[in-house]
């Protein structure tokens, strides 16, 4: 039975996030989801999995090297991953090989010596704030990533709810 | 004979691209994003230049394939006129579904994506990411198959310069590769310098599913093509160790590509 931990580091921008602005303007102007959608944002979501270690302080190195402080916050989440109730997030990750995540597997272990890191995933959560009750906004979550989150040809995604 | 270069923000070839179309013999203007749409009916052909539209939020040209112009682009492409799409303007090109869809599907499906490069040497990935250099490519249609081969002999080698971090073709949708390469769809293919098609870096430049450049769609109106054709216009843009750089009044390899436009124009003019 593995006894490996998974540590998931949600990191989001504390400035304004011209990518989410930028999707939000589409989703609204040019997709016509303005009558139910209020919002969006963005969030970078790690998930690292290591086979030792106590994951709360792996956790702060981690968060060292993938969280820039100056611009971003962030909060870790240890074998669990939960969102709040206010949004529909929309996990978005590549299905073909995400080179970014094995750069960061391999910089993590072999440049800074965390060894016992064994996988690193990395994706995009888009945080959909909807004026309509969830069975509707999960509907209209997913129509909104298979017409501009994903390309179905590389990414794939997930409501998580 | 009048061709618009269309501008989005973020694009930034669309100056030296107006200057090859000018330097054809057609005439040319450069059509900001924001134009009324319908004011594209006007044009004969249309260029969509690289650069980085929208900051390639999101993904490469996604944003850009939402605008109303990408719209009106459609109906144009639909009654024959020719498009060429370089860089960004291919990845615009493909998000938009213009390719490699035929121009009957209304639906806008996505049938392929320029994914992130990948540089594959002897099964190892070597290299990631954005990546500028000169490559060669070889013309793999017919002549007169494509609006922007149109004037070019199948096989023919042509040195022109890339420069993107997504330019890897990839798709999951079944039979596409086969129809691709039944159909002549398939313009150009990395090569080395002597044509030979090798599925591997530095040859294959960003691990494009068979070393492919360059895409039209069926009817072969609608040509997308990583490699910047505008910068290897004048033999004066050719990197120092090619000798044609130190004859700078000849024509440079991209040259073709406009010329073909403008071949295809008058052709089916």
């Amino acid at each position: 039975m593995s006894m490996n931990r998974k540590i998931n580091l949600r990191v989001w921008l504390k400035i304004p996030d011209a990518e989410a602005a930028t999707v939000k303007n589409t989703l609204i102007r040019r997709l016509g989801f303005g009558n139910v959608l209020d919002d969006v944002k963005k969030e970078r979501l790690f998930s690292i999995e290591v086979d030792s270690g106590d994951p709360e302080e792996l956790a702060k190195s981690f968060a060292k090297e993938l969280v820039n402080e100056n611009k971003e916050s962030h909060i870790v989440l240890i074998d669990e991953l939960k969102f709040e109730e206010d949004y529909v997030p929309v996990k978005v990750a590549l299905h073909i090989e995400d080179g970014e995540a094995i750069s960061i597997r391999e910089r993590l272990r072999s440049r800074l010596g965390f060894e016992n890191v064994v996988d690193v995933k990395k994706a995009t959560v888009w945080k959909l704030y909807f004026n309509t009750l969830k069975p509707e906004a999960q509907i209209k979550a997913g129509e909104i990533a298979e017409r501009l989150l994903i390309n179905p040809h590389k990414d794939s995604y997930e409501i998580m709810i | 004979m009048k061709i618009a270069v269309l501008q989005f923000p973020g694009t930034n070839c669309e100056f030296e691209t107006l200057v090859a179309v000018k330097a054809v013999g057609m005439e040319g203007e450069i059509f900001r994003w924001n134009r009324p749409a319908g004011e594209l009916s006007g044009f004969d052909g249309f260029v969509i230049p690289g650069g980085f539209s929208y900051q390639d939020r999101l993904r490469a040209g996604v944003i850009a394939s939402k605008e109303p112009v990408m719209s009106a682009l459609k109906e144009e492409a639909g009654i024959g006129k020719p498009i060429i799409g370089i860089c960004n303007g291919f990845q615009i090109l493909v998000e938009t579904g213009l390719l490699p869809g035929s121009i009957e599907k209304s639906s806008g499906n996505v049938d392929m994506a320029l994914a992130q490069n990948v540089m594959v040497s002897q099964g190892k990935i070597v290299r990631r990411g954005y990546y500028c250099d000169w490559v060669n490519l070889r013309h793999e249609a017919p002549s007169k198959r494509c609006s922007g081969s149109f004037a070019i002999e199948r096989g023919a080698l042509l040195k022109i310069p890339i420069a993107h971090g997504e330019g890897n073709l990839v798709t999951t949708t079944p039979g596409l590769m086969k129809k691709l390469n039944d159909e002549g769809q398939v313009v150009f293919r990395y090569c080395d310098k002597n044509g030979r098609i090798i599925d591997e870096f530095p040859f294959n430049v960003n691990g494009s599913t068979e070393s492919i450049a360059a895409i039209c769609n069926e009817p072969g109106n609608v040509l997308g093509m990583m490699p910047h054709p505008e910068r290897a216009f004048f033999a004066w843009q050719l990197p120092a160790f090619d000798p044609r750089k130190q004859r700078p009044d000849e024509p440079g390899p991209g040259r073709r590509v406009f010329e073909s436009m403008k071949r295809y124009i008058e052709v089916n003019a």
